[in-house]
């Protein structure tokens, strides 16, 4: 019983970012801030980023390494996403004055 | 009182690699030289100070093969399981995850953009660690400096941006704040100043060999204190140097192509958010709400 509190596995790791992923997806599904919801799909990036350093660590070698470009790359595109993210957050906020994603419903039917 | 729990967290994530650093380790002397030292650094409690120790023990095991990630395949062999199983390093993942959860349910519970904020800085710093607890060094400082450096100002400057005057100002008011942030100096001119203590001057000839020594800042008690007796491999798993070479080799491509994503994104961003004056464009555009 207690090898699970004092021996680190993989499993800890991958434990964690899906409890991370599931936060973060409850926090897009509930909240209607959109900074919140952009902030719940960076979690999610971060979720799926320690997924794959676990699973870097865990296979080592040249794959691991490859794991963590890819986690580099990943991080890039976040920061990407978020820039753009907020600037049109930021537009929406300029032409509407209110930033609830349940109101922005301009598309709809 | 939300606020001063948030603080504590805060205050542990970024308080704790210097405990992790503090432990003194339980065998005297990990040989960095001797082969059969990799056993028993093996059981070093690693937080975040002994994980690097590892993996350049696992190395000067390894041999010296030029491959690529001969460093970090010998690592591997050191940790058959990958992970240390030392009871300190299973009590810093239980800080980090506990952190990582609280900031991440703070995100997405606080009704305050700011408080919102913070947790998820929170839980960025927590991660950083629980990467340099996977080996992955080069991606902790990246998370440290791109997520919690770069998107949290860019989030904070948005929320500044666009929130009306805000209910609860973040600042801790009084001689309590001042407390506060006056104890968060000195720890951090303690720091500073030990770092800067502990810089040896280092004679250009050894700069100068056919193969440089791999750092140039000897800091006392870091990976690289004796540099005569074993300059430290820089091949390790996970080290900025292992990172690169696969980066630069094989990924040459995907990190360019991530660069124009950035500069895309960078335009994008601009021509997105930048003020729509009326005589860009002819009619208005009406939006009904």
């Amino acid at each position: 019983m207690n090898d699970i509190f004092y021996k680190l596995t993989v499993s800890h790791f991958l434990i964690l970012a899906a409890v991370l992923f599931a936060i973060g997806t409850v926090g897009v599904l509930m909240r209607r801030n959109a900074l919140i919801v952009m902030m719940s799909i960076e979690l999610m990036m971060n979720a799926a980023n320690l997924t794959i350093l676990a699973f870097a660590r865990y296979h080592g070698g040249t794959a691991g390494l490859e794991g963590h470009s890819l986690a580099f790359i990943v991080i890039a595109v976040a920061a990407a996403e978020a820039a753009v993210g907020l600037a049109i957050v930021v537009a929406v906020f300029r032409t509407r004055r209110h930033a609830d994603i349940d109101r922005l419903n301009l598309l709809k039917n | 009182m939300t606020r001063f729990w948030m603080a504590l967290a805060l205050l542990l994530a970024l308080a704790a690699p210097a405990f992790a650093q503090a432990q003194p380790p339980p065998v005297p002397s990990p040989s960095r030289v001797a082969p059969g030292g990799a056993a028993a650094a093996r059981q070093r409690p690693a937080g975040r100070g002994g994980a690097p120790a590892e993996a350049a023990q696992g190395d000067a095991r390894g041999g010296s093969d030029e491959k690529d990630a001969g460093g970090a395949k010998a690592a591997d062999e050191a940790a058959p399981k990958g992970f240390s199983n030392s009871r300190m390093a299973a009590l810093f993942f239980w800080v980090f995850a506990g952190l990582t959860i609280a900031g991440a349910l703070f995100v997405i519970t606080r009704r305050n953009l700011i408080a919102a904020v913070m947790g998820m800085v929170a839980t960025f710093f927590a991660l950083a660690g629980l990467y340099a607890m996977l080996y992955a060094h080069f991606l902790a400082a990246i998370q440290v400096l791109v997520y919690a450096g770069a998107i949290m100002v860019l989030f904070v400057f948005v929320v500044m941006i666009l929130n009306r005057p805000e209910d609860e100002p973040w600042a801790l008011q009084g001689l309590l704040g001042k407390g506060l942030a006056g104890v968060a100096i000195l720890y951090l001119l303690v720091r500073l100043s030990g770092v800067l203590w502990a810089i040896k001057d280092q004679p250009h000839a050894e700069m100068a060999g056919p193969s440089p020594p791999p750092v140039a800042v000897v800091v006392k008690g870091g990976a690289a204190e004796h540099p005569g007796k074993a300059p430290p491999r820089e091949d390790a798993f996970g080290s900025t140097r292992a990172v690169g070479k696969v980066l630069f080799n094989q990924y040459l491509f995907p990190f360019e192509a991530v660069s124009l994503v950035l500069l895309v994104a960078v335009v994008g961003g601009i021509a997105v958010a930048r003020p729509h004056r009326d005589e860009d464009h002819e009619k208005k555009i009406v939006v009904v709400s």
